[in-house]
């Protein structure tokens, strides 16, 4: 066979780069400490004893953006929290993932008024959406496990930020020769 | 016991329009000239006493076919006199100015005044003259309108019922990426630039949601702070006004979202003295005893964010809590199925009886819950980090609490025996032998003792209304208001016909208005509704304790450190959407 039967013998395993990269992030997704309304008390449950969220890797909920992977939107988005949202994900550093936890988070909710964004979608790009008024544990537990999932399938070129294309100035217009 | 109505019109004769009682609720309808003379007096005379002002709202009447003058604004307050038991009273403003109100401010003789009226500026664009700091206090500064008048609509999305990816509504999604916003944000009034200015949340670990907090500090001490509110604001009170009274019920579990059985109630409570109907015997009890297990597992996520917080624990505390609470969350779902917005309370009772098992799940939790208190006080109470951090911090004493209109736990940390369920009873409240947990020192560790006695209080409460509870019905008998039993629908076509009515068209409360407070367990929860006779409510406005309680923010954290503020934003038990609704 090839060259990974010799290699087994000897404690090492071949791998791609690629997967074992996503291998590593996605079993240590760390969550932004974050919550809007309902859907935290929710979130905070979900790390909590009974349901232990740290049995997949993300109980590291960090306190600053700059530390964090993913962003769980908890609860509605009002029209004076998100600006406040997007400069959070700005500050995030890549790569980075968003839940929508919960019906307001997707689409507004029940609360389709004058003062709630329909669905955080409008301000930031979603990973997973999950739906329920409040989703259980359970379905927060089920959505970072479709997050782990859509992590493994990336590729390592999916988060490179691509330098910004040196514009050149438009080449003087050559003058006409006379016919 | 002083009629506040006589007592008025004997001493301003000239000042009142009109006065009813309804409800049992005295109303005294004033003009706005006299409201501070008269406030005043209701005030300061001793055998009235109306010290405690609970809500201020405003009621937009353009479209109110009831009204009986021609003023299109009107300011509604409704005052309590907590040494006479919680006695209310209600005061009509009708205010000049038309489409632009003007109103005199209340702040000068009930301090709690303030954010009431900046958020009826904000929400009504009534012009307080005299208020310190007159600004939005709600939605964005910049915002054009003021969202709760009635030629307002209630905005949002219309939301496409068929759709496919082509179509180009879905093309930005993802990409719509809006700029933020970068200038760079002006010293806040009142604050002096030459101090260090903090900016604290929205997004901070100890704020307990998104609450923004403005910080002046001289080194360490803090010198001022401006709570910055809104961040949740979901309109609530408009989309109250534009749906059917029972429909309502659900989106009342999403204000204060650890008690949502007590929103419930208070609502429920309100919708049914607007009726003029009272729940059977059996719903008073189980509303009872889930408002009480409510409570304790309100008070848990209190404790549990607290010790996060102010440390000494560390994260062992928080396990407990939680642990302690899913069971409770567990005895929710056996009732209604879901574990924090319940909405399991009607109008008129309850969505279910109690199933067999619930029973005695409950006698089991009831009887481990005592040992699990010990053990939270034994970590607790001798911890010298614990005393260290909560004693003698976030001092307020009886008197400040009461002009500040503070309720619930901090009102009886600082040593004022004032609770509505003894004040003025609700759901046969006064069948329980339970008593109020005071504390004189009006510090942050008086209202932790106050608050892990209300949770023995409650045990004691709910082994009661277990012990008694009554049999019959669980919801009122009453088809216009509860939808008939299941098994009628298939035998009788009146029942038919009355389950249709009532779900598409509801039930019409008889024009009117009705103010109902509960003790929730965070303070006075109150809900104020004006029926114009249609099945919407006119006017639905929330009176809630976290909004309220907020405002002593700055005056518990003068002078103390910075750390401190921990404590103190811990210690009032706020949740966010309570306070911005």
């Amino acid at each position: 066979m090839g060259l990974e039967t010799h290699l087994s013998n000897s404690g090492v395993v071949t791998t791609t780069l690629e997967s074992m990269v996503n291998w590593s992030r996605k079993n240590s997704v760390w969550p932004l400490l974050f919550g809007l309304a309902c859907c935290a008390i929710e979130m905070i449950t979900t790390g909590s004893a009974r349901h232990d969220i740290a049995r997949f890797g993300s109980e590291l909920f960090r306190g600053s953006p700059r530390q964090a992977d993913l962003m769980i939107v908890a609860g509605r988005v009002s029209n004076k929290m998100a600006p406040v949202i997007k400069r959070l994900y700005d500050q995030m550093a890549e790569p980075k993932w968003v839940i929508a936890m919960g019906i307001c988070a997707s689409a507004g909710g029940p609360f389709n008024n004058y003062a709630i964004v329909q669905g955080v979608d409008k301000i930031i790009p979603v990973d997973v959406y999950v739906p329920g008024c409040p989703p259980r544990p359970e379905a927060l537990l089920y959505a970072l496990t479709q997050l782990q999932a859509k992590i493994g399938r990336e590729h390592l070129t999916d988060h490179l930020v691509t330098p910004p294309i040196l514009q050149l100035p438009p080449a003087p217009a050559l003058p006409r020769l006379p016919e | 016991m002083t009629d506040p109505i006589a007592a008025v019109r004997s001493a301003f004769p000239d000042a009142v329009r009109a006065s009813a009682v309804y409800r049992q609720t005295p109303i005294l309808t004033l003009q706005a000239a006299d409201l501070l003379a008269v406030g005043r007096f209701l005030r300061d005379t001793p055998e009235l006493g109306y010290d405690l002002l609970s809500d201020l709202t405003v009621v937009d009447r353009l479209r109110l076919p009831q009204a009986q003058d021609e003023a299109r604004f009107a300011g509604i307050y409704q005052l309590r006199s907590v040494a006479r038991g919680g006695d209310l009273l209600q005061l009509t403003v009708p205010l000049p100015g038309g489409d632009a109100p003007v109103a005199p401010s209340v702040t000068g003789l009930w301090p709690t005044a303030d954010w009431h009226e900046r958020e009826a500026f904000d929400l009504f664009g009534v012009r307080y003259e005299g208020h310190p700091d007159l600004r939005r206090i709600l939605m964005p500064d910049d915002w054009p309108t003021h969202p709760l008048r009635k030629d307002q609509p209630l905005g949002g999305e219309r939301v496409p019922y068929t759709n496919t990816w082509a179509e180009e509504e879905f093309q930005h999604l993802g990409k719509q990426i809006m700029q933020t916003d970068q200038r760079p944000e002006p010293v806040p009034g009142r604050m002096d630039a030459r101090h260090m200015i903090v900016n604290m949340g929205p997004q901070h670990p100890a704020t307990h949601g998104v609450l923004r907090l403005i910080v002046e500090l001289d080194g360490e001490r803090i010198i001022g702070i401006q709570p910055d509110i809104g961040y949740l604001h979901s309109g609530f009170e408009k989309q109250g006004e534009n749906i059917r009274y029972k429909d309502f019920v659900y989106y009342t579990d999403r204000m204060d979202y650890v008690s949502a059985m007590q929103n419930n109630l208070a609502y429920c409570l309100a919708v049914e003295k607007l009726l003029g109907i009272e729940a059977p015997p059996r719903a008073q009890a189980i509303r009872v005893i889930v408002c009480e297990l409510q409570r304790i597992a309100s008070h848990l996520v209190w404790l549990a964010t607290h010790t996060l917080d102010v440390g000494g624990t560390g994260l062992a505390l928080l396990m407990y809590a939680f642990r302690e609470r899913e069971e409770i969350l567990d005895l929710f779902e056996m009732v209604c199925g879901a574990r924090l917005t319940t909405s399991y309370l009607r109008v008129g009772g309850v969505s279910h009886d109690l199933p067999p098992a619930f029973i005695p799940r409950l006698r089991d939790l009831l009887a481990r819950l005592p040992g699990r208190f010990d053990e939270y006080e034994r970590m607790l109470s001798g911890s010298p980090l614990w005393r260290g951090r909560l004693m003698g911090i976030g001092k307020i004493t009886a008197a400040q609490a009461i002009a500040w209109g503070v309720t619930g736990p901090l009102l009886r940390g600082a040593g004022v025996p004032y609770d509505l369920r003894k004040a003025q009873p609700y759901c046969g409240y006064e069948q329980y032998d339970f008593s109020i947990p005071v504390q004189s020192e009006g510090d942050s560790y008086a209202r932790y003792l106050v608050r892990m006695a209300e949770m023995r209080q409650s045990l004691r409460i709910i082994q009661q209304a277990v012990d008694a509870l009554p049999a019959g019905h669980f919801w009122i008998d009453d088809p216009k208001i509860a939808p008939p039993a299941r098994g009628l629908l298939d035998q009788s076509m009146e029942a038919l016909i009355h389950h249709f009515k009532l779900f598409t068209e509801g039930f019409r409360p008889p024009p009117g208005q009705a103010y109902h407070g509960i003790e929730a367990s965070k303070g006075e929860m109150g809900v104020f509704l004006v029926s114009d006779g249609s099945a919407h409510p006119y006017r639905c406005r929330v009176r809630t304790p976290s909004f309220v309680n907020l405002q002593v923010t700055e005056l518990m954290a003068k002078g103390h450190l910075f750390s401190d503020l921990v404590t103190v934003i811990g210690t009032i038990d706020i949740v966010l959407g309570d306070v911005d609704r």
